[in-house]
């Protein structure tokens, strides 16, 4: 017997949010087989549960394993969903660019804010760690992405997000993306010093800042 | 420029002066641990590649710093991933900079096989740090405390296995993760039993127990028991040396259980030490914790300025309070800053008046 959409999605959100990747891929599944449209199911339903996942790891409720349990939950769903997707659903999304600069290989927090990032809607180039500073500008403008978001955790390579926005300077680019940065030793006065244009502090900050960044480009 | 004309003289040594605090009783003037590690290599003019593999650069560059700063706590570390790259976690070597897990020993569960005990005069780089540590306690040991740095099980673990998986690990594979664990311990408790016979005093980092990584409950359940079997090891070998425990980042969710490891000292980074005293002040002696970052970035008169509000919070710490900066010291932090740091511990930090 076929339960009603609202039942089918509230069960797969939950499934993200209770990190239940084998509960979430049969709702999803679920779903499909009760003929709900695909983009419905993963933004009235994975995205949800993500979402109070992101609150809950805003709120110190859940920590880094539960993130990316959860994410692993959502994105084993959205496996099951993208080959039902319509083309129209996938276009038109904002595009940004991320990666940890160049001399640093931490990328936990990078890899949470692109899970973030995506669950919001962006479309995410995700560069990885450690990434050469030019190749930032260059995939930026390759995509032309809106935003460039830089990751570090270390002090020793915190300068290179300095001479990355130099660079943009130089090549006369600056005003055609906007650079939000974070990680363990930026802070706004940092963020304020080279020129960035947006700081976050955590995953779930980083969604509501390039919101922010971008809102003031419509403005 | 910060005038020396109105910074009080010392009245103490550097080892009088640590020796307070073990004692409970009161110094002339708080202790200063700016943590400075790969930072003694600029003291030296060595590169920092050349300090993480060389235990006579690393040792002469902590004496180089010791005579330049007059700090009271020597550390002779790089990296958090020391114990894991004697356990054969891969590294990375960079010539300025401190080496980085280049490739974890454990891709799949079944790798664990492949963990390997160490020999800390013989594995890895644990005997750069052992040399070191023959050094520093030969040349300065009797003016100043000298100690040698481990990771603890959770952070050793971490580098043995992708950080990723391992965070996933806690919830999928709990038990595979105590036995990770207990490895871990043994490794350390076998490193620690060289540095006590060496006279150095163990110090224990467990960043990836910081509460930015971890819940308290993962806290409870994975970090404080075998956090708790190294301060017990030393509590019961260490001649009465305390058990020191270093945590950077924001520790603040985890304090609860962070007391179930039994640790003395507390060196922490991203957290109000005004609650910090509130919270844990009657066990714990706290250090910390001036930014990092700041360190490197501001003028010595904001780093004077940051250093007043920290004692501000902290002074009257019921178990003490040393001015400390909250994670290592940048490698290219001007010394002008180290000096300031270290000159507001005798300007804001005194008992004699």
């Amino acid at each position: 017997m076929a339960r009603d959409r609202e039942e089918i999605l509230k069960d797969m959100a939950d499934a993200v949010l209770n990190m239940d990747e084998a509960l979430t891929v049969k709702t999803s599944k679920e779903a499909i087989a009760t003929g709900l449209d695909a983009f419905d199911a993963i933004t009235h339903g994975l995205v949800v549960g993500m979402n109070k996942a992101g609150e809950l790891y805003d709120q110190e409720e859940y920590f880094v394993p539960e993130l990316l349990l959860c994410s692993d939950a959502m994105y084993a769903g959205i496996d099951i969903l993208r080959p039902h997707l319509r083309k129209e659903d996938t276009e038109d999304k904002r595009k940004c660019v991320i990666g940890v600069v160049e001399g640093d290989t931490h990328d936990i927090g990078k890899n949470l804010v692109k899970i973030m990032l995506d669950v919001a809607g962006f479309e995410v180039h995700d560069l990885g760690r450690n990434v050469p500073l030019a190749s930032f500008i260059e995939k930026a403008k390759e995509v032309d992405a809106e935003i460039i978001c830089l990751s570090t955790l270390m002090t020793t390579t915190m300068d290179g997000m300095a001479t990355i926005i130099e660079m943009l300077k130089e090549e006369g680019i600056r005003d055609n993306f906007k650079v939000i940065i974070g990680g363990g030793p930026i802070s706004q006065a940092f963020a304020n010093r080279i020129g960035a244009d947006g700081y976050a502090d955590n995953a779930s900050s980083a969604v509501r800042v390039a919101r922010d960044v971008l809102s003031s480009v419509k403005a | 420029m910060t005038t020396t004309a109105n910074i009080p003289a010392d009245t103490q040594t550097s080892l009088e002066r640590v020796l307070c605090y073990l004692q409970g009783k009161n110094p002339q003037r708080i202790a200063a641990f700016p943590l400075i590690l790969n930072h003694a290599a600029r003291i030296l003019g060595k590169p920092v590649g050349v300090y993480n593999r060389n235990g006579e650069v690393m040792g002469n560059s902590h004496v180089a710093a010791y005579k330049r700063y007059g700090h009271d706590l020597i550390l002779i570390f790089s990296t958090t991933s020391t114990l894991g790259e004697a356990m054969g976690t891969k590294m990375a070597f960079l010539d300025e900079d401190a080496p980085q897990i280049a490739e974890p020993l454990i891709q799949k569960l079944d790798d664990i096989k492949k963990v390997h005990m160490p020999d800390p005069m013989k594995d890895g780089r644990l005997p750069v740090y052992l040399e070191a540590t023959e050094i520093c306690v030969r040349e300065i040991g009797k003016e100043t405390c000298v100690s040698t740095v481990l990771a603890g099980p959770f952070t050793t673990a971490a580098a043995l296995r992708p950080v990723d998986l391992f965070a996933k690990d806690l919830v999928k594979n709990k038990e595979w993760v105590h036995e990770l664990l207990e490895m871990c311990t043994v490794a350390g408790i076998r490193f620690i039993d060289e540095m006590l016979k060496r006279g150095s005093l163990p110090i224990i980092v467990e960043p990836i127990g910081s509460g930015s990584l971890v819940s308290p409950k993962h806290f409870h359940e994975f970090v404080a028991p075998y956090l708790k079997r190294l301060a017990d090891h030393i509590h019961k070998n260490g001649g009465g040396l305390p058990a020191v425990l270093h945590i950077c980042g924001k520790t603040t969710p985890n304090w609860t259980p962070m007391l179930e490891a039994d640790f003395d000292i507390w060196s922490v980074d991203n957290v109000d030490l005004g609650k910090a005293k509130e919270a844990v002040g009657h066990r714990i002696c706290l250090v910390g914790n001036v930014t990092p970052a700041n360190l490197l970035k501001n003028t010595p008169e904001e780093i004077d300025a940051e250093a007043k509000e920290i004692c501000a919070k902290a002074m009257g710490n019921p178990r003490g309070f040393v001015l400390a900066s909250g994670c290592e010291v940048p490698i290219n932090t001007p010394p002008a800053n180290v000096d300031a740091l270290i000159n507001a511990a005798r300007k804001y930090g005194r008992f004699d008046n």
